[in-house]
Parts: C-alpha cells; sequence; structure tokens
C-alpha cells in the first residue's frame, strides 16, 4: 500500500553551480551544453544518468499534474515517493539526497544541518548541527526546537496516520506519545541543547541514522502553527517556496518563499517562479497535455497510460522526449504459508516454477513500461542487488512445467489444488497479474479463484490483516513494494522481518515468518561497514527465496515524458522519477 | 388548496425521513455484511499502529459500538446541531448541517457536497434543456407527420438512443471528438461558471450532448405517442370544428393536453439526474456528486456515500413534491381527490 | 418484427456459446500473447480497422491477447441470464403488488403506492453498486460466479419493480371498474379468485409489454454494474467488463468497438420487438 521511494541523492549540477558561484550564483545564463556534448538534443533516455537540457534560467511558472491524490502535503504524514520528492520544495529535512543523476544520488548531504550527523554511544546517539541564519516563511528562525517538535508530532499515528515509522520503532521514547497524546511532556528521545544543535537517543543502535534524519518527518514545524490534521493545508515553509492556495484534492500553488535565503541552501537552485499543481486530472488527459506541452510533469513518475505508450513509442519525435528509468520497486505476489496446502513448501515451489514470469511481465506493461522479469527480491539499483536463480520458471521464464508438477507429487497434491488470489481492484495492472497467474497456474491444476479488494483497505482489513487473510484461505496476495530509500533496510525491513507483523492489521509484511531472517536482519543493522552489510543483505534476500513465500514478478520501470518546457531535467534514482525540485522552465 | 400543500409536505418530510432510515440502515449493515465489526470499522480510522486498546478507544469515541438506533438517532440529531467528533487524539467540528464525517478524508462531508453540487447542477440542467426542447420538438413534430420519411427516420433514431449505453457512446464521442479532432474538452475538465462561462460551456458540451441523446430519444418516442393519443381525442375535433387555425388546435389544446405526463417524467428525470449521473461523471471524469460517491464505494468512506444518497433522495423528493404542485395547479381534480 | 429475429438468434447465441466458440474462436480466458507487440502490449491487428486476421474475427484484447469474439459470445450468457430473470422477479413483484394495489385501492393502495415512491426515490445505482460492491464470497450454499449472479439478479430486480407496479396499477384501476368484474363480485366471486381469474388475463397484455422493454434497460444495468467493477469478477467475460478494460487502451478502437456493439444491437431488438408487441396488442398506439 505505502508505496515509498526514499532514494535519493540530490545535489550534483545545483551544488557545483552553488559553490563555484560562491553566494548569488549569477553565471550568465547561458546553458550552451557546449561541455556536455549535446545535452540539449532530445533523445531517448537522455534523462537517465545524465542531465536534459541544463540551465539556470529562472522565472516562469511549473504545471505538475497528477491523476490520483497522494496521502498528504504534510511532512510529517506522508509517505509517497512523489511526495518525498515533491516535499523538498517547500521543507528542508536534516539531510537530504545529492540532487544528481546517476548513482551519485545515494549520497547523503546536509540540508538543514550542516553535514551528516555524528554519532556516540555506539550509534545509539546521533548529533546534528543546523545551518545559521535558516528562517520561516514568515520570517521566524529555524530553531532545533522545531525539528524536534517535527519528529514528536509525527510519532502520533492517530492524529496523523500515513508517515513512516522509523521514529516510532527506533527512538528511545520511554512511553512518550506525542505532544497531542502526551500533553505538556517533553519528548526524553530527543534534545536540544541549543538553538542549532540537536540529539537523538535510539533504543537500539543504528548505523545508518542519516537515511532517518533524510525523512520528511524531520522538516521543521512551527509549535504554534501547528493545526493537526489541518496543517496539510499550508505547511509553514522551511524551503524555497511557500503555499498561496491549496484545495483539498484539486490542486495547489507554491510560489517563491522571499524568507528563503540561497546561501544556507547549496542543493536547490529555485529556477521557476511559481508552481502550479493540479491533482484529479483524468490520467489519458495528462498524456495528451504532457505531449501537448501544457503540464510539464506527470507528478505520479509511473510513466504514460498504455494509450499513449503506443503513440510515444511509435512517434521517433515522442520517442526521443521520453525515458525508461527504473526504481526500486518489487511488484510481487505473496505466497501465504499460513493457507493449506501452501504451508507445504514443496507446494510453494510449484507456484514458483509455473508461474509464467513474461505473463507477469506483460501484465504490468512489457520490458519497457512495465519492467525486467524479478529473480529475486532486492531490484537492481539497489546496492548488494545479485540476480539469484531459486525455484527458477525455466530457461524461457514462462514457467518450469515438468519441475512444478514434480513439486506437486512431492507435496502431495499430483492433480494440483485450489485457493483463493487478492488483489487490489483498482489496480488494472494487478487484475491483469491476477488472470495471467491464474492461466499460468492453472497448465499445472493449480486453479485459483480471484478476489478483488478496495486498496484502502487491503493492508488494513484483508491482505494485510493475518486474521482475515488466513481465515478467508488467501494463499496468494498481488502486491508491490518500493524502497523508502536505496538500500537492503530501505527496502526489506518492512516486508520481510516477522517483527514487524501486527496481528490488528495493516501490515506490509504479507508472508514472511522465517526466524532465522529475523536473526540475519539483526545482523546486517548492527554492521558497520557498507560492503560487508550489502552482502548480507543479499543473502537474506536468498534466504527468502528459498523459503518460497514471495513470487517476485517484475522489478518496476516506466516510460516517462519530459515535458516541452522543462530544464534540467533527470532522474534521481533516490526516487526513481524525474527530479521535481530540480527543473525549471525555458 | 393549502390543505394539498400541507398534505404533500409531510408526505415528503416522511419520504425522507424514511429513505434516511432505510439508508443509513442498509449502509451500517453492509460494512458488517462484509465481514467487518465495530473494531475492524475503527481500525481504518485509527492508522496502523493500532493496539487494540486504541481500536476499542475509536470505537467509544466514534461510537461504532452502539446500538442501529442510538448511531441514526444521533446523525439526525447531527444533521440539524452539528456534531464533534473525537478522534482519539483531536476533536473535530462538523457544523450543521453535519450530513457525515468521513474519517478517511479527515473532513466534514457536506461542503465537499456543496462543493461538488454546481457540478453535478451544470450536466443536469444544461443536458434537460437541451433534451427537453429537442424530445418535445422531435416528438411534436413526428406525431404531426405521422407516417411520414420524417416520421420514420426520427423514431428509428429515437429507437437507437434510447438502446446506447451511455458509458459507451460517452467514450467513443470523447476519443472521436476530443481526443481525436481537438473539438471538444477532454475528460475531466470542469471549469466553474462564475470564473469563465464560455470555458464552462465549452467544457460541458459533450457531456451535456452525450446525455441529453439519451433522454431526447426517449422523449420524443413519449411525446410523439403522447400527441397521437391526444390529437385523436373528441375535444381536439371540436376545437378543428370550431374554426380554430391547426397550430392553434396543436398548440394550444393537443401540446398542453399532452405535455402533463412529459413534464411529470421530467421533473423525477432532472431530481434523479441531480442526485448524481454517476455513469456520465464517471466517464467523463467530472468531479461531481456521482463521482464522488463511487469514489467513496470505493474507498469504503460509507458516510461519503451516505451523504450524497441522501442528498439524491431529498432532490428526487424536492421534485415529486414540485411536480405534484404543478399538477395540482394545471388539474384542479388532483387537488381535491 | 426483426427484433424478434435478432432476439432468437442472440438466444441461440446464448444457449450454443461453447459450440460456436469451439468452431469459429478460441477459450475466451486463453491468451495469445504471440499477437502482441511486447513493447506497447497492444495487438498487432486491430480488425475491423486494421489488418484482418482470419482466426481472431473481432481481434484480441490487450495485454493478453484473449480472443474477443469468443468473449462477446460468452458475454451474451451472462448479459441475457440476468437481465431474464431480474426482469421476472421485478414483474413477479411488481405485477403482484400492481394488482393489489389496483384492485383493492384504499389503505392497501396508498402503502404500496408509498413504497413505489421510496424505490423511485432512491439513487439505484448507488445502491446497487454498494451492495454488489460487498457480496460475500460464500452465501446460500453458492459460491463464486454463480453467487455472483444470483445476487446481481435480485439486486437489479429487486429495485426495478416500481416500474412494472405503476402502471399495472393503472391498468388494475380501470379494469376494477368494467362489468365483468362487477358480475364476478354480485355472484359472490372473493377477492383472490377475481384477481386471478378475471384481472389478470386481461393484465397479461401490458405485463408482457412492459417486462419486454423493461429487459433493454436491466441489460443496461448490468453493463453499467460491470462497467464500474462491481458487477461479474474477471476473468469472465461481460459486455460491461470488456468496455471498462478498453477504456485504458482507447487507442484500439476495435476492442471497443465490439462489446459495445454487442450491448447495443441486443437493447435495440429487445426496444424494438417490445414497441412491436406493444402496437399490436394495445389499440391506442395505433
Amino acid at each position: 500500500m505505502k508505496r515509498r521511494l526514499v532514494v535519493g541523492v540530490a545535489a550534483g549540477v545545483a551544488l557545483a553551480l552553488g559553490l563555484s558561484a560562491c553566494g548569488g550564483g549569477t553565471s550568465s545564463s547561458n546553458n550552451q551544453g557546449g561541455s556536455s556534448g549535446n545535452a540539449n538534443a532530445p533523445a531517448f533516455n537522455a534523462a537517465v544518468g545524465k542531465v536534459f537540457n541544463p540551465s539556470d534560467k529562472k522565472g516562469g511558472t511549473m504545471k505538475f499534474a497528477i491523476s490520483s491524490d497522494w496521502d498528504s502535503t504534510d511532512p510529517g504524514d506522508t509517505y509517497y515517493g512523489l511526495s518525498w520528492n515533491l516535499v523538498r520544495l517547500y521543507t528542508r529535512a536534516l539531510t537530504m539526497f545529492k540532487v544528481v543523476p546517476g548513482t551519485g544520488s545515494q549520497e547523503l548531504v546536509g540540508d538543514l544541518a550542516e553535514g551528516l550527523g555524528e554519532s556516540s554511544n555506539g550509534g545509539k546517539t546521533w548529533t546534528y548541527k543546523l545551518r545559521q541564519g535558516l528562517k520561516f516563511e514568515d520570517g521566524t528562525p529555524i530553531t532545533a526546537k522545531d525539528v524536534e517538535y517535527a519528529v514528536s508530532r509525527s510519532l502520533e499515528k492517530g492524529t496523523l496516520v500515513n508517515g513512516p515509522f522509523y521514529f516510532n520503532d527506533f527512538l528511545d521514547l520511554k512511553g512518550y506519545k506525542g505532544p497531542y497524546s502526551s500533553k505538556g511532556q517533553d519528548n526524553p528521545a530527543i534534545d536540544t541543547p541549543d538553538d542549532h544543535t540537536i540529539v537523538f537517543k535510539l533504543k537500539k543502535a543504528y548505523g545508518s541514522f542519516d537515511y532517518f534524519a533524510m525523512l520528511p518527518s524531520t522538516a521543521p514545524v512551527p509549535q504554534g502553527k501547528d493545526t493537526g490534521v489541518k496543517y496539510k493545508e499550508h505547511p509553514v515553509s522551511s524551503g524555497p517556496y511557500m503555499f498561496q492556495s491549496y484545495s483539498a484534492g484539486k490542486a495547489f500553488t507554491l510560489v517563491r518563499n522571499p524568507n528563503w535565503d540561497q546561501a544556507t541552501d547549496p542543493n536547490r537552485k529555485a529556477l521557476p517562479d511559481q508552481y502550479d499543481v493540479t491533482i484529479g486530472a483524468n490520467a489519458d488527459d495528462i498524456d495528451n497535455q504532457l505531449i501537448a506541452g501544457s503540464y510539464q510533469v506527470d507528478l505520479a513518475g509511473t510513466g504514460v497510460q498504455p494509450a499513449a505508450l503506443s503513440r510515444v513509442l511509435g512517434d521517433p519525435n515522442l520517442k526521443a522526449r521520453a525515458d525508461n528509468p527504473g526504481s526500486a520497486r518489487l511488484w510481487y505476489t505473496a505466497i501465504n504459508p499460513e493457507v493449506a496446502p501452501l504451508n507445504n513448501i514443496e507446494c510453494r515451489k510449484a507456484v514458483m516454477f509455473a508461474a509464467d514470469k513474461t505473463l507477469y511481465q506483460q501484465a504490468y506493461g512489457g520490458p519497457l513500461a512495465g519492467g525486467e522479469i524479478a529473480s529475486n527480491l532486492l531490484p537492481p539499483i539497489i546496492p548488494g542487488h545479485q540476480k539469484l536463480s531459486v525455484y527458477p520458471p525455466g530457461q524461457d521464464n514462462k514457467g518450469d512445467v515438468a519441475a512444478a508438477k514434480d513439486a506437486l507429487q512431492k507435496c502431495g497434491q499430483p492433480s494440483g489444488f485450489s485457493t483463493n488470489l487478492s488483489y487490489r481492484a483498482e489496480r488494472p495492472k494487478e487484475k491483469a497479474t491476477a488472470e495471467a497467474l491464474q492461466q499460468s497456474l492453472g497448465r499445472v491444476g493449480i486453479k485459483l479463484t480471484l478476489k478483488a479488494f478496495p486498496t484502502g483497505d487491503y493492508l488494513a482489513l484483508y491482505a494485510g490483516k493475518p486474521s482475515y487473510a488466513n481465515g478467508n484461505k488467501l494463499g496468494l496476495m498481488v502486491y508491490g513494494w518500493a524502497a523508502d530509500w536505496n538500500d537492503g533496510f530501505g527496502f526489506l525491513s518492512q516486508i520481510i522481518d516477522s517483527r514487524t507483523i501486527r496481528a490488528s492489521g495493516g501490515n506490509s509484511n504479507l508472508s514472511v515468518h522465517v526466524p532465522e531472517v529475523d536473526k540475519m536482519i539483526d545482523q546486517a543493522v548492527a554492521e558497520t561497514d557498507a560492503d560487508k552489510r550489502n552482502q548480507q543483505w543479499s543473502a537474506i534476500d536468498k534466504r527468502v527465496m528459498e523459503e518460497a513465500v514471495v513470487l517476485p514478478g517484475v522489478w518496476a520501470k516506466s516510460v516517462t515524458l519530459r515535458g516541452t518546457q522543462a530544464t534540467n531535467v533527470f532522474v534521481n534514482e533516490a526516487f526513481g522519477q524525474y527530479d521535481y525540485m530540480a527543473m525549471g522552465l525555458q | 388548496m393549502l390543505t394539498f400543500i400541507i398534505r404533500r409536505l409531510i408526505g415528503a418530510v416522511l419520504t425522507l425521513l424514511v429513505v434516511s432510515m432505510i439508508t443509513f440502515g442498509i449502509f451500517y449493515l453492509i460494512p458488517r455484511w462484509a465481514g467487518g465489526s465495530a473494531e475492524s470499522l475503527a481500525t481504518r480510522y485509527v492508522g496502523r499502529t493500532a493496539n487494540p486498546e486504541q481500536v476499542q478507544a475509536a470505537v467509544k469515541a466514534l461510537g461504532l459500538d452502539q446500538p442501529i438506533y442510538l448511531q441514526y438517532w444521533n446523525w439526525v440529531k447531527s444533521i440539524f446541531a452539528g456534531a464533534d467528533f473525537n478522534t482519539g487524539t483531536s476533536i473535530e467540528h462538523c457544523p450543521a448541517p453535519c450530513l457525515g464525517y468521513s474519517f478517511i478524508g479527515r473532513n466534514p462531508v457536506w461542503p465537499d457536497l456543496l462543493d461538488r453540487l454546481p457540478v453535478t447542477t451544470s450536466l443536469a440542467f444544461g443536458a434537460a434543456i437541451i433534451w427537453l426542447i429537442s424530445g418535445v420538438a422531435i416528438g411534436v413534430l413526428s406525431a404531426l407527420r405521422r407516417g411520414s420519411f420524417f416520421d420514420r427516420a426520427a423514431m428509428g433514431v429515437a429507437l437507437g438512443g434510447v438502446s446506447l449505453p451511455i458509458f459507451w457512446t460517452g467514450i467513443i464521442c470523447l476519443v472521436i471528438f476530443s481526443y481525436g479532432l481537438g473539438w471538444t474538452a477532454p475528460g475531466g475538465a470542469y471549469t466553474p461558471i462564475e470564473q469563465n462561462p464560455g470555458l464552462w460551456a465549452y467544457d460541458l458540451i459533450l457531456p451535456w450532448i452525450t446525455l441529453a441523446l439519451l433522454f431526447s430519444a426517449a422523449y420524443a418516442r413519449l411525446t410523439r405517442a403522447g400527441m397521437l393519443e391526444t390529437m385523436g381525442e373528441d375535444f381536439i375535433r371540436t376545437a378543428r370544428a370550431k374554426g380554430l387555425e391547426e397550430h392553434t388546435v396543436v398548440t394550444r389544446h393537443g401540446l398542453r393536453a399532452a405535455l402533463t405526463p412529459i413534464v411529470t417524467i421530467f421533473g423525477l428525470d432532472v431530481g434523479l439526474l441531480l442526485g448524481g449521473a454517476i455513469l456520465t461523471e464517471s466517464t467523463f471524469s467530472l468531479p461531481g456528486l456521482g463521482k464522488y460517491a463511487i469514489d467513496g464505494i470505493v474507498a469504503n468512506d460509507m458516510p461519503k456515500v451516505m451523504g450524497v444518497t441522501l442528498l439524491a433522495a431529498f432532490f428526487v423528493v424536492i421534485a415529486n413534491l414540485i411536480v405534484d404542485l404543478l399538477y395540482a395547479v394545471i388539474d384542479p381534480r388532483v387537488r381535491l381527490g | 418484427m426483426g427484433g424478434a429475429v435478432v432476439i432468437v438468434l442472440l438466444i441461440l447465441m446464448a444457449l450454443l456459446a461453447p459450440l460456436i466458440v469451439k468452431w469459429l474462436g478460441y477459450d475466451p480466458n486463453q491468451f495469445h500473447t504471440d499477437k502482441i507487440d511486447p513493447n506497447t502490449q497492444q495487438p498487432t491487428s486491430t480488425f475491423p480497422f486494421g489488418p484482418f486476421d482470419p482466426d481472431h474475427l473481432m481481434g484480441v484484447d490487450a495485454p493478453f491477447g484473449r480472443d474477443i469474439f469468443s468473449r462477446v459470445v460468452y458475454g451474451a450468457r451472462i448479459s441475457l441470464l440476468i437481465a431474464f430473470l431480474a426482469t421476472l422477479l421485478s414483474v413477479i413483484i411488481g405485477a403482484t403488488l400492481g394488482v393489489v394495489a389496483g384492485y383493492f385501492g384504499g389503505w392497501v393502495d396508498w402503502v404500496i403506492s408509498r413504497g413505489m415512491d421510496l424505490f423511485l426515490a432512491f439513487p439505484l445505482l448507488v445502491f446497487a453498486i454498494a451492495l454488489a460492491g460487498v457480496i460475500p464470497d460464500q452465501a446460500f450454499g453458492l459460491s463464486g460466479d454463480a453467487l455472483r449472479i444470483v445476487l446481481l439478479i435480485f439486486i437489479i430486480g429487486f429495485f426495478n419493480w416500481g416500474y412494472i407496479a405503476r402502471i399495472i396499477r393503472g391498468q388494475a384501476l380501470s379494469l376494477r371498474e368494467k362489468e365483468f368484474v362487477d358480475a364476478s363480485r354480485s355472484l359472490g366471486a372473493r377477492g383472490p379468485y377475481i384477481l386471478v381469474r378475471e384481472m389478470l388475463p386481461n393484465l397479461i397484455a401490458p405485463i408482457l409489454i412492459y417486462a419486454t422493454l423493461l429487459i433493454p434497460t436491466n441489460i443496461l444495468f448490468e453493463a453499467a454494474l460491470s462497467f464500474l467493477g462491481v458487477g461479474i469478477r474477471p476473468p469472465t467475460a461481460t459486455w460491461g467488463g470488456m468496455l471498462s478494460e478498453a477504456v485504458r487502451y482507447y487507442t484500439l478502437p476495435h476492442f471497443m468497438f465490439w462489446p459495445g456493439m454487442a450491448i447495443f444491437i441486443t437493447v435495440l431488438a429487445f426496444n424494438l420487438f417490445g414497441d412491436g408487441l406493444r402496437d399490436a396488442l394495445d389499440p391506442k398506439t395505433r
């Protein structure tokens, strides 16, 4: 349910220019692509791994559009990758990913903070120093207390229901619940010895806390202006832009924040004067307007609709405006070991062998618009990724019927069995996946009954609720997951750690409860050497695959279009989308 | 006359009450039929970390464990007096008339309804005018030229018109006229009339025509049938015998009599349409009441659906009332009988 | 009576679907990925607006290349079955209540008429969608498709009884003043006897007419429910469901054309037939 793409390393062009021009970088806005060769000539994938149409030209109104709303514009209440991408326009978190194309974006740099955090106490205490001269949109200075308040309010999952849980899980809260529930109390896990220093105290050591510091939950919120669930209507800006108007579910406008000081912000160029965001427009219409040039970006970042796809791929002019970025997202189907006969590993193996992965890929849109056929969990963009071959579905990926039948024999179901498959009703690609699996598994006698559930409740009440899933014999559950940030922990922790499973529902881990895996996770979390850690995550990937509780489908890719007026377009690998903050207008 | 009006008013209010009770009852039962319980309903409202105590607290705070008549009574009260909803960590005020509070969207339903009402009214009234005029005109002409080529052609087209599924016609029109030729606005476009009347009409012209096509075909058939029946009556012959001009006979005597059932049905159709032209709004992605209802159903957000259903029923009842009153004005037998 | 011919053909098609499909088409759920361009996920042949493919009379759908002709033929079964049975239900409820209301009058009439007003005041589609969306998987000993079909028949049939009831009530009102009813009464006949032996035979005509005219409405209703995603679940082919899938691929006209055409022709046929019936049986509209 949560589409989080937290992977971003921002910086790069902006950083380079900022540093070289040393404050008020007004190197004349000639953006001749001289040095970068044909960086201005449109070509397919011109924005992947490099910057397309680099520019410093300021001005203009950037028009964004998206067909369905995301959870919230409140930085403490949001879990969508596109939101984490967009939110950097009007908020600044402690750290951020470098704003550059390619793998450089895996590196974190300081945003509100001068640099990365300093750890002490064996990785249980983390200290950040804020920059000088930071101000909110109304001119009041930003202090460490504002960051503390922001993190504390984000703990209140009863009010701000959408955001991530990392602070709830890792901070040493000693029973503190947040500024609404524990009124008047001080957050014992966060200290602010002075206005520019903030100290986080954790329950258990975590070596990569800088990733937590990157979360929008650390974007400062002035306590006096916190309006709870209404805060999303006008979050107080700490970034280069602020809200001018907001119409829930329909549109909002951002204009320049006069109190943002470029000198304090080496990561942002802030080129456009204004951003107009339209929500709820018809998806096909967005594609048409994108092609025509009235919108510059489809915020969803998941690519053009099928109707536009053939147009884009068939027309050389349009194809030259398209990119095919990958992202840290896996579309997969959980195989529930609590539902007979899938409690027998051989029956689960039969499912893995029999599934036709080319159809799975087709369901999501084919090799370009859907993605690469996945052989295991970790997507290629995650460091430590390896292509494994555990219970392979044949050489051509169309399913190994013989091996499947063999496995069925071994688990005592030689003529197959019946079970239910769940998917989210409003997602046509998941429906197609369901039909594809029904066909391919049917070849060996595994009969699937397809059940659709509403997306909003899928995790809370159905597939993600063990009592429902097991009681209603949901043997297979179609789902997908994107990394919170691009490393093993950021991708896997929420979907394979059995300790995250709650009986009350809302789980993202649908089928993995392997104690050995939990132990391996703890080891990897404590490992301080990055290379060793990546290897350990790959080993965890293998172990989960061997348990046959996850059928990986596709490592997601999309075919996205660049707007006709957009400059500085590049795919920020942290999000797997165009960097919405770096773009400008011609 | 006064007693007639009062009786009708009371009837209308009673109908609304019963409709609201049945609606509430069904929407109370639906989640429970789907396997939900007070706890699972509350879970949705308190987010993912909910431990059992939090869920219980929410159940109590939202009153989800109260018997149905109490919940209904609270709901009725809130329509007149507003209500406060304790979500466990904050108190949300829902001002009167509070047709419900959506916990998924975290806002009262009524302002959303008001927001979307202009879209649906624009759609309904625009199309209504088009279909009434075109349908009646064609029907009258057909009746007068009965058996002629025009009559046969018109009725043939009309028969086709009532047989077309609107979601099919709508999409095909969109593909041809909006995406293909670019003559009309694409799906989802809507500009409020106060912002730009020209653009407002441009955005709605395709939905109007598509919707009107269906209805005008039906009205043409109805009008023709009604006119034929009326024109065969004795009083028409008398009027002609009296020496009145043909067009006076047709319009003043024939049309007037034939139109009364048309007007009744028109009132009802518009009333129903105001409740949300669900298929049209879905097809054209118009942000009206119908689409709001669908979004609510899809998200399992019952307060939204209840709000729309009640508003829709309200419109139908009002339309019925107006039509009845008009009938009484036109036909004295009705108010005495 | 072209309408009647088409209807008979349709019914035949629905009944003989498996045979037809065996001769002329493929299994409606079978994938033909060889006909799909892998990159765009769309068929390479789009008859009737593109190259003709003798294997697939109506082309294939996206993204898996299922044979549209077979799916349309099978879809006919569902649409006709649901429409017929739902109409039957509406007629049974509506005619009974209408006759009772019209004949007995008084408070019985008042109660039933208020009931009619009530049902007409409901936004049916909203209700039907909400109800159809929560159909459980197993109930009354049925499950899966069979259960959904039964429940859909019930939902559609139940909400539409007012239409028939109102008309029959009107007819009954005028009938009861006729002499033969009086004669029967004076001979000592009681209510139920009169209803069944005297009134009903004379009501057959309007019942038949309006039932025939109700069928197309129900066909559209079911198609609408399938279109909105709450009717019969995939992968079973339904005309409405095929249309809703086709919307995503609106650049493939054939995908949208055939199911819509099927609905249109079926509805048209019933309307024609119903009109013809009315002309034949009801002299006033001559």
